[in-house]
């Protein structure tokens, strides 16, 4: 089994030194292929592993459960992204860099995912978080530069804040195994220091998953990446965030409703938030960017009511866990699709791909597939993931009878109609609009890029159809965050349940017809009034971060100086060098040279005043000297003088 | 014997070096010059794989000692002095090629390293501070090579801080002469604990502190290292400013008593002075647009993260404060011979300066890279492992009540500016627009491989935290 996870983590590492070693374009893509493919198969020969923890030097695995599920989703999803990059990459620069990155960071994500206790976890989010910098600013364009400088600054304060979090957490409990802390917290019982070492990993893992306020970099950053990458970073990179937040739902504040209500807070803000920029939005990336903001949100609304409901949590936790699947899956897809539109294309700008998906069925269906997943139209595995959390807010509603419980619950089913709306917009402007004289012809798919498309859409429509699947999917991972299993057989198709999707699905054609095509839409062209208008991290957190700088910069600046400007100081006073005045000073020598004029008439003049001269030089030197020892002894005598006064004020006292 | 003759080898190897002066060809001197520093890092490492023994002392007044011990703690700082200096010996060899009067500087580095191993060999602390104080003299040399104006003026306050910090350790050294039964490095030895020796000791800190560019004393520092060849800068920086953690080390753990310092004022305001260079350092490191002269404020900062392990008072700050120095040492050691290649060979000295070099001299910026996420703490780099054995060392002592948690807090803050001030020089010498009409050159491969070795024992001692962790333990008392 060891042997297993070292292929599955560590195989990838070692291939993409090779990968960077090697200069032949086709040798390469084979290695990467097989690489993501050979560590797909370790991943899922480990998923049929029984259950145990697995050390490897310092580090810790945990085989099974969430872990194993999701580190087979992941390596699953780089073997697709590899099986698009051939064909996406043709005739681009610096790809073995691309390529070297592209492993580093699968090792470092399945690390994440397999990781049974947090300082592995963090050890392999940092690699990630770092290497994956390089797919975002692969492209080397201005915006790719200015979105790679967001990612790594929220990327390096998340970092920080997390570890902070685990330092309190270790200081806490004594120990960082995922398993052992449930018990751990408890015989410590809920302190002050455990609720901010909880939040300082909220922040630290919710900056990764893209949760508001530490959204920035997920709409600058996911766009400018190349399309293999930006699946990646939207399906599972993000993900990373949300398993650290499931680790401290489930582990560490268990049931805790600061804890509930504060997740269910920022998620709400992420879903709403998320689903409107995507609406005003024109890229076709940005577009999915942007939703994946919203559904983070989504998720962590589910998240927040595995907490909230805590026994009763198996409509939460499942339906938190299939959702986690169905987005990684969709993103792939829509991502994927969106490659392979960009690599004929060469733009991601609505206006310009008009029509351009006409006749192209084998991106048009893995498109439809993704839209409709995402929308959560039945038949699909989002109708079911979106369900299962609509039905647990439902019920925490009337659980708790708190009115704010209900808006959460409005705002979800508008959400969910927006998605509608801004994958109908996508939809119609590219598959079915008629082309314009702008639309580029486009390039056939290769093979490996339609097997890709096809492969990842696939398993959607299967679990939307066979509901039963579900329960074999997410009952393995509930334990990492004490989930339960259904107490009834769900009746997916149920009025009551369908009733939410028909809400969330005539909102969305309502907002599609009545805003997008009157307000979005000019004279055939879509506009976004609101671009690069509304900027939470230039009209905030920059403005705050360089007032911030300059304070402390000033400050820093005092002490930094403090000791340098005390001497200055007292240079230019009390240890002033003395200035020069020769007749004053010299009255002796001269006068001591006149008289031996005197004596010596007859000689030339320069030999008699050699007393002058030799005075001269040293009192020359002699000043310059004592300009140099007054410094030192000063020194001296400043540290000599503070040891006085204290040992007078101690002996008196 | 073996260890007299390793201190005064690099000596007397030194002081012969001018005779060579008159041979032209320039191979065959730095040939002696190697083969010198060959036979000091093999007399060191047969220290460090020997066994503990001892010289006897030479008195030459009563109760004024001079002796020499090789214990643990002396052959951890002996490792890194020999390993330092071969390195930096190697990559002197082509870099003093556009200075002058190289001859001045191999014959002062030598002297400074004899007076660096004389230093962690010491057995009591007056031979200690006889030797602290040759380190100063001999390695101020090395700052004024150039003889420009500015790095005269610069060694003069190099000088001056370091007198005046030597005068502040001596004043403690007179107070615990007086208040202990020995001044020899005996672990666990105590002293009765009262207001006269608590002022001697934290002037010891103080004094110590300045070559460690402790606050207040830290003011030369910056001033100093940058005008140095590179060289010597990453001589000093990495190195030569240890000794200073050493004597606080062999102050507070061999002859005081760390324990009896627990909870007293000193410790709250040593830890604080430290605090405050951490955060100050990084501050003005990110301020800084010169090249050398931020690394150097990064050396003011980072030493004193290992200061803060230190002034915890305890085995677990002292085995932070461990890898810190370690790791301090490989990375800046490795970063100022980054930024002397890129003088060496395009002559930049300005950040602003740098765009596009990365392409030009891949390898070099590639560690450049990697150290500077090792300086950072990113895991799984050696440095991440220093900080978090400091963060938890630190959450672990009650005794100093809030800054428990604001020191953990502190050193986070300094590691984002350190990557803010870092990374910004990678991501520039990557991705920043090249000057289209500079020449690219080779990097000499002389100077690439001490980067490489250093680069490679900042990952690869990350990469075996537990095997680390275990050798730095057995240097524990």
């Amino acid at each position: 089994m060891t042997y297993l996870t070292l292929g599955c983590v560590f195989l990838p590492f070692i291939m993409a030194i090779a990968s960077a070693l090697i200069k032949n374009e086709k040798l390469r893509n084979f290695i990467v292929i097989l690489a993501t493919f050979t560590s797909l198969g370790c991943a899922i020969a480990l998923s049929q592993m029984p259950d145990r923890i697995v050390s490897i030097s310092s580090l810790y695995f945990h085989i099974g459960g969430f872990n194993t599920t999701y580190a087979v989703i992941a390596a699953f999803m780089w073997f697709a992204a590899a099986l698009l990059s051939p064909q996406y990459f043709k005739g681009h620069h610096k790809l073995s860099r691309y390529y070297f990155f592209f492993l580093l960071t699968m090792g470092a994500t399945l690390g994440v995912f397999l990781s049974a206790d947090l300082l592995t976890t963090f050890i392999f989010f940092e690699i990630m978080s770092f290497a994956s910098y390089m797919w975002v600013v692969q492209e080397e364009t201005k915006e790719a530069m200015e979105a790679g400088k967001t990612y790594l600054a929220i990327a390096v304060l998340g970092g920080m804040v997390a570890l902070m979090g685990l330092f309190l957490l270790y200081n806490i409990t004594g120990t960082l195994m995922i398993s052992d802390l449930y018990s751990a917290v408890s015989v410590a019982g809920k302190s002050k220091m455990l609720y901010i070492s909880a939040f300082c990993l909220l922040f630290g893992f919710g900056a990764k998953a893209g949760m508001f306020p530490l959204h920035i970099w997920l709409p600058k950053a996911h766009p400018v990446a190349p399309a293999p990458a930006s699946a990646l970073l939207s399906g599972v990179l993000t993900k990373t965030g949300v398993f650290g937040i499931l680790v401290v739902t489930g582990q560490v504040l268990p049931g805790d409703k600061i804890w509930g209500y504060t997740v269910l807070t920022l998620a709400t803000v992420t879903m709403v938030l998320g689903a409107v920029i995507a609406v005003f939005s024109n890229n076709i990336k940005r577009t999915l960017a942007c939703s994946s903001l919203s559904q983070i949100g989504f998720i962590l609304v589910g998240v927040s009511m595995i907490t909230l409901l805590s026994e009763e949590n198996s409509l939460a936790a499942n339906g938190t866990f299939l959702y986690m699947i169905n987005h990684s899956i969709v993103k792939l897809v829509l991502f994927l699709a969106a490659g392979a539109i960009d690599l004929g294309a060469h733009t991601l700008d609505l206006n310009k791909l008009k029509g351009y998906g006409r006749n192209k069925p084998i991106i048009m269906i893995p498109f439809l597939i993704g839209a409709c997943s995402l929308a959560g139209i039945p038949g699909f595995c989002g109708y079911l993931s979106k369900t299962l959390v609509h039905e647990a807010i439902v019920e925490y509603a009337q659980h708790s009878h708190l009115f704010i419980i209900n808006v959460v619950e409005w705002l979800f089913l508008f959400s969910g109609g927006l998605t509608a709306a801004y994958m109908l917009k996508l939809f119609v402007a590219i598959f079915i609009e008629k082309p314009t004289e702008e639309t580029p012809k486009g390039k056939k798919l290769s093979p490996l890029s339609a097997i890709a498309l096809i492969i990842s859409a696939i398993a959607l429509p299967v679990i939307g159809v066979c509901t039963s699947l579900v329960e074999k999917i997410t009952y393995p991972m509930l334990s990492l965050v004490n989930g339960q299993h259904f107490h009834h057989e769900i009746h997916y198709f149920s009025f009551t349940n369908l009733k939410g999707v028909l809400i969330s699905l005539s909102i969305g054609i309502l907002v599609y017809v009545l805003f997008i095509r009157k307000v979005l839409v000019k004279n055939g062209t879509y506009v976004n009034p609101v671009e690069n208008k509304v900027s939470l991290e230039e009209q905030v957190y920059i403005p705050i971060i360089k007032g911030l700088t300059i304070v402390v910069g000033v400050i820093c600046r005092i002490f930094a100086d403090s000791t340098d400007f005390l001497v200055f100081i007292s240079r230019k006073t009390v240890f002033k060098n003395e200035k020069e005045h020769p007749e004053h000073r010299r009255k002796f020598s001269y006068a001591l040279g006149d008289i031996l004029d005197h004596f010596k008439h007859d000689k030339e003049h320069t030999n008699s005043n050699l007393f002058v001269r030799v005075s001269e030089t040293v009192s020359r030197t002699t000043q310059s000297i004592s300009a140099n020892f007054s410094f030192a002894l000063f020194m001296t005598c400043l540290g000599v003088c503070v040891i006085l006064v204290f040992l007078i004020v101690s002996f008196i006292s | 014997m073996l260890l007299i003759i390793s201190v005064l080898f690099p000596v007397i190897g030194g002081l012969i070096l001018p005779l060579f002066n008159k041979i032209q060809n320039r191979k065959i001197k730095l040939s002696f010059v190697v083969l010198i520093q060959a036979i000091s890092t093999f007399l060191g490492l047969m220290i460090i794989f020997g066994g503990n023994v001892s010289t006897g002392t030479f008195t030459f007044a009563p109760e004024l000692s001079i002796g020499f011990t090789a214990d643990s703690l002396a052959k951890f700082f002996i490792a890194l002095t020999v390993i330092g200096w071969a390195l930096v010996t190697l990559y002197a060899c082509v870099y003093m090629k556009h200075e002058e009067n190289e001859m001045r500087f191999f014959l002062f580095m030598f002297l400074s390293e004899g007076a660096m191993i004389g230093a962690s060999l010491s057995q009591n602390l007056i031979s200690m501070y006889v030797f602290y104080e040759m380190v100063t003299l001999f390695s101020m040399p090395l700052v004024l090579h150039s003889l420009s104006k500015e790095s005269i003026n610069a060694a003069k306050k190099y000088l001056y801080y370091s007198i005046a910090g030597a005068f502040l350790a001596l004043f403690g050294i007179f107070v615990l002469a007086t208040n202990t039964d020995t001044l020899s490095f005996v672990s666990g030895n105590g002293v009765n604990v009262n207001p006269l020796v608590l002022t001697g000791v934290f002037t010891m800190l103080l004094g110590f502190g300045a070559k460690a560019g402790l606050f207040p004393m830290h003011g030369w520092l910056p001033t100093a290292h940058p005008v140095a060849p590179a060289p010597a800068s990453a001589l000093l920086s990495g190195l030569i400013a240890k000794a200073g953690v050493l004597a606080i080390i062999r102050t507070v753990f061999y002859v005081v008593g760390a324990d009896t310092l627990v909870g007293t004022w000193v410790q709250n305001v040593a830890l604080i002075f430290a605090l405050l260079t951490v955060l100050m350092g990084s501050m003005m490191a990110y301020l800084e647009k010169g090249f050398k002269k931020r690394l150097a404020f990064s050396t003011v900062s980072q030493i004193s993260y290992a200061l803060v392990g230190l002034f915890l008072f305890s085995v677990d700050g002292f085995k932070g404060a461990l890898w810190q120095i370690l790791f301090h040492a490989v990375v800046k050691v490795g970063l100022f011979l980054c930024a002397g290649a890129v003088i060496f060979l395009y002559g930049k000295t300005e950040i602003k300066d740098l765009d596009g070099l990365g392409k030009k001299m891949p390898v070099t910026f590639t560690c450049f890279t990697i150290l500077s996420l090792s300086l950072i703490g990113i895991p799984p780099m050696g440095g991440f492992y220093s900080k978090w054995y400091l963060a938890t060392a630190s959450l672990e002592a009650t005794e100093i009540g809030a800054l428990s948690w604001i020191a953990p807090i502190i050193l986070l803050i300094s590691a984002i500016l350190t990557a803010a001030y870092l990374l910004g020089i990678s991501i520039r010498a990557f991705f920043g627009k090249e000057e289209k009409e500079v020449d690219k050159k080779k990097e000499p491969l002389l100077m690439v491989i001490p980067i490489i070795v250093l680069t490679v024992i900042s990952v690869v001692g990350g990469f075996f935290p537990v095997i680390t962790n275990h050798f730095l333990v057995s240097v524990l008392l």
